[in-house]
């Protein structure tokens, strides 16, 4: 197996290919690599209900074999979990995941040869207690009755207890303020070619859909990994048909353009009054620091310039934290949406640092988080 | 291989956020976006709470002892003293804990609070406050607080409650950028309620009772809705409890141990000296402190048992919400078990807090129905500031726990700044009693005559200090 390689795969343990969210593969490939030595750990979500899990790391192969199934509504991330651990690990990950690992390595922060990256395809999450409103007011069903639930052509379909699968297009939710978290709205990487193997249910066909996941291998160690996996006895995979190769890719088309249209309705140019938008967007600020601690690119730790520089005691119409984390994320923001998830006043700050990212890494043509270019502002040098 | 992640509440205050913590050599806080109070979100407190949850050991007069010995021990002196020992707890822990304490104190227990003080039918009221939704829903709401320190969590309700066409009225100190309209406290007769407003205002062991009956009365009056937000993590459940146990104020305890009719007094999970002065304390022959984090009181025994994080057992919100805590230690119940003689059960305990409650099982999602029955007429005299300058001490979670926080200044409108002639970056002197203080100063639209803190200094009187300053 090699890089570059695309293949069609299962589990060969029949319960988790059940539950798996396509065919169980990614669970039993991090199990695999557990077994065998591959890595000392793995991260996965302990699933508590349809609308919660919590990410842990593991070495228990138990554990992760119990971990199989796609969470929508679980808007985990898990760069800095496994950040400043020096950790041998393997852990599944969507595209905003990835992006933030790959910034915590080149921050030092986390060692990429030991960190086996498995890319999930992601078409977008859901904020848990949204999702509960979303299925009183919109599906009318009790979030206590959901048994499961899955997209499938532009529908979000929730299947109850009874059996019976409820279907509303996402278009209709999101137009109604329900649907994806609005970074994941303009995400535009659906298919993460920057993990070491990129995994999902797009271009599996015929028999197989919801029984198999479509694979890419993007680099040695993720060959490697496959490859363990297959060895072990833990996945058995096959060949893509070309239907599926195609659609696979016309799909992720289909999705990066639907991204990019939602990038153009939500960063609407501001004409006038710019600074009195941003000021007036963070009057409610409390100074918790949630933003910081989230946010998956952020490596300083303790001492920080948006701290050190700044003061409860400053009285400024803006404060200096939010100014000077603006500016230093300006290249380094995956518009991940962590920091409006955690905000206890509900600051759309991906919104916020996203004005200040998108014209930046457009002009600097630099996508952090897709591959191991230096930050730009890495290389800035004063007075050489 | 495998995290520790417990899934649990804030005890920062009884709002009721969830979290999870993971142990992971040092503690860190995670996120719990599925927590139906707070969808993960958490105030600056909430972020605090691995400095908060400072590891705690068992001692007897300083000397390291295991739980169950000093639990013996706290139990000898407690029944030595029979009579004279106070048993106190503010609602920092679970309901089951709560039930076993009061069967201690042979249904004595301090809540710090003044029930006395007040008609009994306003209790229910007092005790639970309204689903954070019907905030929301309000077409008017009048905050008798500050909303971003005292209950931050507040904030988003109220902003949501706002982008639904609401109206805030506050009635303050200085201006909330949240707010519609600002009140004076001293002009708070100005304040016009409808039978469509909703007042949110706090009630804890400092409240003035005549402050706390007085918006009951204004509420009642006009046909308007209350809520009382409360400070411990578990108020809320202590106070649904302890309608029936004899309490006494912490004026009285105070009082008490002044005059040497108590002489032991037992703390569960609270720290006294964030309320009772330590002149106080130190005239009692034991204090005795049970707890699951380091406290700055200086105990004669202290009986370590798990944090809160880890324990098994009930909290009640601020909605009436029943929340269960995600850990499995119950040690803080063998503790009490041992100092009452006999050994207490959770499972049976845990049947009386839901039956106390009305409720057949713990479910987040589900608030309890509560018999909000009104209360009858009732008047309260409001105590208007009359010092020429007043220190206005904004209780918050870092005050209650006595936790540091970056907030030693005051803040003080420009008026004063330029009267007094106060050089930027400078400092302000502030005399109240005799003692006098030098602080750092923040320019806010506070009020004139007016000085704001966040922070205890150590020269308050109560929520209101009258006080001097210059330059
Ligand atoms: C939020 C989300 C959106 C997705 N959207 C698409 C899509 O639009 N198109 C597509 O082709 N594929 C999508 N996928 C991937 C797809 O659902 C399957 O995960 C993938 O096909 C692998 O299937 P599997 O049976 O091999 O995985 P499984 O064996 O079920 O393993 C899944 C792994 O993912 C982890 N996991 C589950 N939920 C999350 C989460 N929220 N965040 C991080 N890790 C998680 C689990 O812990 C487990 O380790 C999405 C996955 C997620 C989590
Ligand atoms: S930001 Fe992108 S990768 Fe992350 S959850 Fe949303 S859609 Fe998926
Ligand atoms: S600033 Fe926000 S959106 Fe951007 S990387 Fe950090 S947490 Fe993610
Ligand atoms: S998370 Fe929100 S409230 Fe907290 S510091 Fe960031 S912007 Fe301010
Ligand atoms: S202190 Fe109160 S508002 Fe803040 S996180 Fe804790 S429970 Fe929530």
């Amino acid at each position: 197996m090699q890089k570059g390689e695309m293949y069609v795969g299962w589990s060969t343990k029949e319960d988790v290919r059940k539950r798996g969210g396509s065919g169980g593969l990614v669970t039993s490939m991090l199990a695999a690599a557990l077994e065998k030595k591959l890595v000392d750990a793995v991260v996965v979500l302990k699933k508590i209900n349809e609308f919660e899990a919590v990410p842990i790391i593991t070495s228990d192969v138990n554990e992760v074999l119990n971990s199989a199934g796609s969470l929508h509504s679980v808007p985990s991330h898990f760069a800095k979990l496994i950040a400043n651990r020096n950790l041998k690990v393997a852990l599944p990950a969507k595209g905003c995941d990835v992006r933030g690992i790959i910034e915590q390595g080149k921050r030092n922060a986390i060692n990429l040869d030991n960190t086996f990256i498995v890319g999930l395809n992601c078409g977008g999450s859901m904020h848990p207690v949204v999702t509960r409103e979303m299925l009183e007011v919109m599906y009318k069903i009790k979030p206590e009755d959901v048994h499961g639930e899955e997209i499938e052509k532009g529908k979000l379909i929730f299947e109850t207890k009874d059996g019976k699968e409820h279907a509303i297009t996402i278009d209709e939710l999101e137009e109604k303020g329900f649907g994806r978290r609005e970074s994941c709205r303009y995400c535009t990487i659906k298919v993460p070619n920057n993990s070491d193997i990129a995994c999902g249910n797009w271009g599996v066909t015929g028999d197989l859909v919801g029984k198999a996941t479509f694979v890419e291998i993007n680099s040695e160690k993720g060959a490697k990994l496959l490859q363990n996996a297959v060895d072990a006895g833990y996945v058995q995979v096959q060949k893509p048909d070309e239907k599926g190769v195609a659609m696979r890719a016309k799909i992720k088309g289909v999705m990066e353009d639907l991204g990019k249209k939602w990038k153009g309705k939500v960063f609407v140019p501001i004409e006038n009054g710019r600074l009195e938008y941003f000021r007036k967007e963070l009057e409610h600020c409390i100074d918790c620091g949630a933003c910081k601690t989230v946010c998956p690119t952020c490596s300083c730790g303790e001492v920080s310039k948006c701290t050190e520089y700044h003061s409860r005691g400053d009285a400024y119409k803006m404060s200096m934290y939010h100014l000077v984390r603006f500016l230093h994320l300006a290249d380094a923001c995956i518009g991940c949406g962590q920091c409006s998830d955690v905000c206890p006043v509900d600051i759309p700050l991906t919104r916020l640092y996203r004005r200040f990212a998108n014209p930046v890494q457009e002009q600097l043509k630099y996508e952090p988080g897709m591959d191991m270019r230096k930050p730009p502002y890495f290389e800035v040098k004063l007075n050489e | 291989m495998s995290d520790n992640v417990y899934s649990t509440i804030c005890p920062g205050c009884n709002f009721g956020c969830g979290l999870y913590i993971r142990e992971n050599g040092a503690l860190e806080v995670d996120f719990r976006k599925s927590s139906p109070a707070n969808a993960g979100k958490l105030c600056r407190f909430g972020m605090s709470l691995p400095r908060l949850y400072a590891p705690v050991k068992s001692m007897i007069d300083g000397k390291e002892v295991t739980l169950e010995d000093a639990a013996k021990d706290a139990a000898k002196r407690i029944s030595a003293g029979k009579g004279s020992t106070a048993f106190l707890s503010f609602g920092n822990t679970t309901s089951e804990e709560l039930l076993a304490f009061q069967k201690i104190g042979e249904s004595f227990l301090c809540t710090g609070i003044n029930f006395e003080a007040l008609p009994k039918d306003t209790y229910r009221t007092l005790s639970v406050g309204l689903p954070y939704t019907e905030i929301e829903a309000a077409k008017h709401i009048v905050l008798f607080i500050d909303p971003y320190e005292q209950y931050p969590l507040i904030v988003r309700r109220l902003l949501s409650a706002k982008k639904k066409g609401a109206k805030i009225t506050a009635v303050w100190w200085k201006t909330l950028a949240i707010a519609d309209e600002m009140i004076k406290p001293n002009d708070v007769s100005k304040l016009a309620l409808t039978k469509d407003s909703l007042i949110i205002t706090d009630f804890h062991p400092l409240s003035d009772v005549e402050q706390v009956k007085s918006v009951l009365a204004l509420a009642k009056n006009a046909g308007a809705k209350v809520t009382f937000l409360k400070p411990f993590a578990n108020s809320t459940g202590a106070y649904l409890l302890a309608k029936d146990a004899k309490q006494k104020s912490l004026v009285q305890l105070i009082d008490d141990i002044n005059k040497g009719t108590i002489k032991t007094l037992f703390c569960l999970e609270s720290d006294p000296s964030t309320l009772i002065p330590s002149e106080t304390l130190s005239k009692l022959t034991n204090l005795i402190i049970q707890a699951g984090q380091a406290s700055s009181s200086k105990a004669n025994i202290v009986i370590a048992h798990e944090p809160l994080y880890k324990k098994k057992g009930t909290l009640i919100n601020n909605e009436g919400r029943a929340q269960a805590l995600g850990g499995a230690g119950t040690n803080g119940l063998d503790a009490l078990g041992i100092i009452a003689g006999a050994k207490f059960e959770f499972n049976a305990l845990h049947e009386s807090v839901k039956k106390a409650i009305g409720i057949s099982a713990v479910d987040e999602f589900t608030i309890p129905k509560y018999d909000r029955s009104a209360y009858g007429a009732i008047q309260g005299a409001v105590k208007l500031n009359e010092a020429k300058t007043a220190l206005v001490s904004v209780y918050n979670p870092f005050i209650w726990f006595n936790l540091a926080d970056d907030n030693d200044f005051v803040e003080l409108n420009l008026n004063t700044v330029r009267a007094l002639k106060l050089l930027k970056g400078g400092t302000l002197k502030i005399k109240s009693n005799g003692a006098s203080i030098e602080k750092k100063f923040k320019v806010a639209p506070v009020q004139d005559n007016v000085l704001i803190t966040s922070k205890k200094f150590g020269i308050e009187k109560g929520m209101l200090t009258p006080v001097e300053i210059s330059r």
